[in-house]
């Protein structure tokens, strides 16, 4: 009997949590819609001008020198397979559609919640426990609209862009090992690249760089706002906000592909 | 109304003339994992006076100032405060209500990414449409309010305890509230410090005629600045009444409490006083 009140219990809390992320989500982007730059609310705009500072550009040097590496061993470990078939060009298809439909998003994804996904449960979980949070609501201040929506939209804006980034340091990386193995120069397996690219692959891989930035964003506050027990709390919510943020994102990661194989050829 | 009739007006303690009560608190209760922190709570806050909830740690004394303040949803009972019921508001309503209280947290709560000045500055660019140099001129001045000058572009975690305490007064200031919440004004302060506090709480009810709501367990501090005074112990109020209807008060626990006795070790109440 107990094994069952467990596990309905566990089933329970994990469909309240992921109402509590819709709950939250479709509140964030009610709100996202209002921060308008050009009519007062100045402190929003600036807000969300810093995440994206630290969301982007702070995170490109990690991101490119891991999709890199990824993009690399893409190549390597491809070819190593493909010669045996004397298709050693395929390497040029192979790395250049699984960067930007697949492992570009989902790396750019990891950096970022390394990087972001846990400051940004960090830094609410702490606002809760320091009642910074009480401090807004009895400001008469909606706390989504004063920390999410700015963290939400610096999301929005940055993800897709270093994803893009982390996917052409990706298919460089591609490009060098070509250019030893294959005897062709850059500028030909840019070429080639691009040539074998469709507007389907990219924009499939822009719209997952979306769907895991909003799941970083909303794990990570989601994970702040429900902190409990003080200060020791803060460090549990942030190791809670990384490893489910992974989990949905690589969740996610599936649904979509199952989607755009099915129903975007 | 003449001179001599506001004067006597003013004389008569709030509490004593027919006014409406500006907080009406009705069977208050709230329950958190099957424990009854607040058991059936009634109080009346009147405007223009001083409120010291007292009691001791664990009573639910801070537990009933985040009810007051919209907080919290009760499990039962109603608040009202202007006649509004903030326990059954929509959203919008509990805002506008929020627009006339000021709270001054027990940790401060100064947001630490802002400059003071910004921290103060918040709900007046928040909620009001002043041009960018009024604010800061009011920031100013709500900072000289609280005795803090020059601290503008400082930090919170520049500042000391006591000056983040008047910072975070200033920012509940800013809207000119009519109701001023306080939770534990002298908690972590040297006596000099939270003595300066309680001074600058005086000031305010007198300048402003404020309804001051204030959460203490500590005594001295809270027969300088009560009007009102009631005693919370075990989630239920003992007594309400003026300092002398409280100090003279014949029940038992109110006695222990004012004269600091403490409990017999096997009584099992005892686990509620160990903070003292």
């Amino acid at each position: 009997m107990s094994f069952f009140a467990s596990v309905g219990r566990t089933t329970i809390r994990q469909v309240e949590y992921v109402g509590g992320l819709a709950i939250q989500f479709w509140h964030g982007l009610r709100l996202s819609v209002r921060v308008n730059p050009f009519a007062g609310r100045r402190l929003r705009w600036r807000r969300t001008m810093e995440q994206m500072a630290e969301i982007g550009a702070r995170s490109l040097p990690v991101l490119c020198v891991v999709s890199g590496a990824t993009g690399m061993i893409m190549a390597l470990q491809s070819g190593a397979e493909l010669r045996k078939f004397g298709a050693m060009d395929a390497v040029i298809n192979l790395v250049g559609t699984s960067m930007t439909r697949e492992l570009g998003p989902l790396i750019a994804a990891i950096v970022v919640i390394g990087r972001s996904g846990s400051a940004i449960s960090a830094e609410v979980a702490t606002m809760v426990v320091t009642e910074e949070v009480d401090a807004l609501r009895a400001m008469a201040l909606d706390p989504i609209d004063f920390v999410l929506v700015p963290k939400y939209l610096a999301m929005m804006v940055m993800m897709p862009c270093v994803t893009v980034m982390g996917v052409f340091s990706g298919i460089l990386a591609g490009g060098v090992f070509s250019y030893f193995a294959l005897d062709i120069t850059l500028m030909m397996y840019l070429q080639r690249t691009v040539e074998i690219l469709l507007m389907r692959d990219i924009l499939s891989g822009l719209v997952k760089a979306l769907v895991f930035g909003s799941i970083i964003v909303h794990v990570g506050c989601l994970e702040g706002f429900q902190v409990t027990g003080g200060p020791e709390g803060v460090g549990r919510s942030t190791t809670n906000a990384v490893v489910k943020s992974i989990f949905l994102v690589i969740i996610a990661d599936l649904v979509c592909t199952a989607f755009f194989y099915f129903f975007w050829r | 109304m003449s001179e001599a009739a506001r004067t006597t007006a003013e004389r008569r303690p709030p509490h004593e003339t027919d006014a409406e009560p500006l907080i009406c608190v009705r069977g208050l209760e709230v329950l958190y994992g099957g424990r009854m922190i607040l058991d059936g709570v009634d109080l009346d806050i009147y405007r223009g006076e001083t409120m010291v909830i007292l009691g001791p740690s664990g009573c639910g004394k801070s537990t009933l100032l985040r009810h007051l303040e919209g907080l919290e949803k009760p499990s039962a009972g109603t608040i009202r405060i202007q006649g509004a019921n903030i326990v059954t508001a929509s959203r919008k309503e509990l805002l506008q209500i929020r627009r006339l209280m000021g709270v001054s947290f027990q940790s401060a709560a100064m947001f630490n990414s802002m400059t003071v000045g910004d921290n103060v500055a918040l709900p007046l660019r928040e909620h009001t449409d002043l041009a960018e140099s009024t604010i800061r001129l009011m920031t100013k001045m709500k900072l000289q309010q609280v005795g803090l000058s020059g601290v503008e572009d400082m930090y919170p975690t520049e500042l000391s305890g006591g000056m983040r305490k008047r910072a975070s007064l200033a920012r509940a200031l800013a809207l000119d509230p009519e109701i001023l919440f306080f939770d534990e004004p002298s908690a972590g302060l040297d006596p000099i410090i939270a003595a300066g506090i309680d001074q600058l709480i005086l000031r305010l009810k007198e300048a402003f005629h404020m309804t001051i709501i204030v959460v203490t367990h500590e005594l001295q501090s809270a027969f300088l600045i009560a009007d009102r005074m009631c005693m919370l112990d075990q989630g239920k109020i003992l007594a309400v009444g003026t300092r002398g209807e409280i100090r003279e008060h014949s029940h038992p626990r109110i006695k222990q409490f004012l004269r600091r006795v403490p409990d017999e070790l096997d009584d099992a109440s005892s686990q509620y006083i160990t903070g003292f």
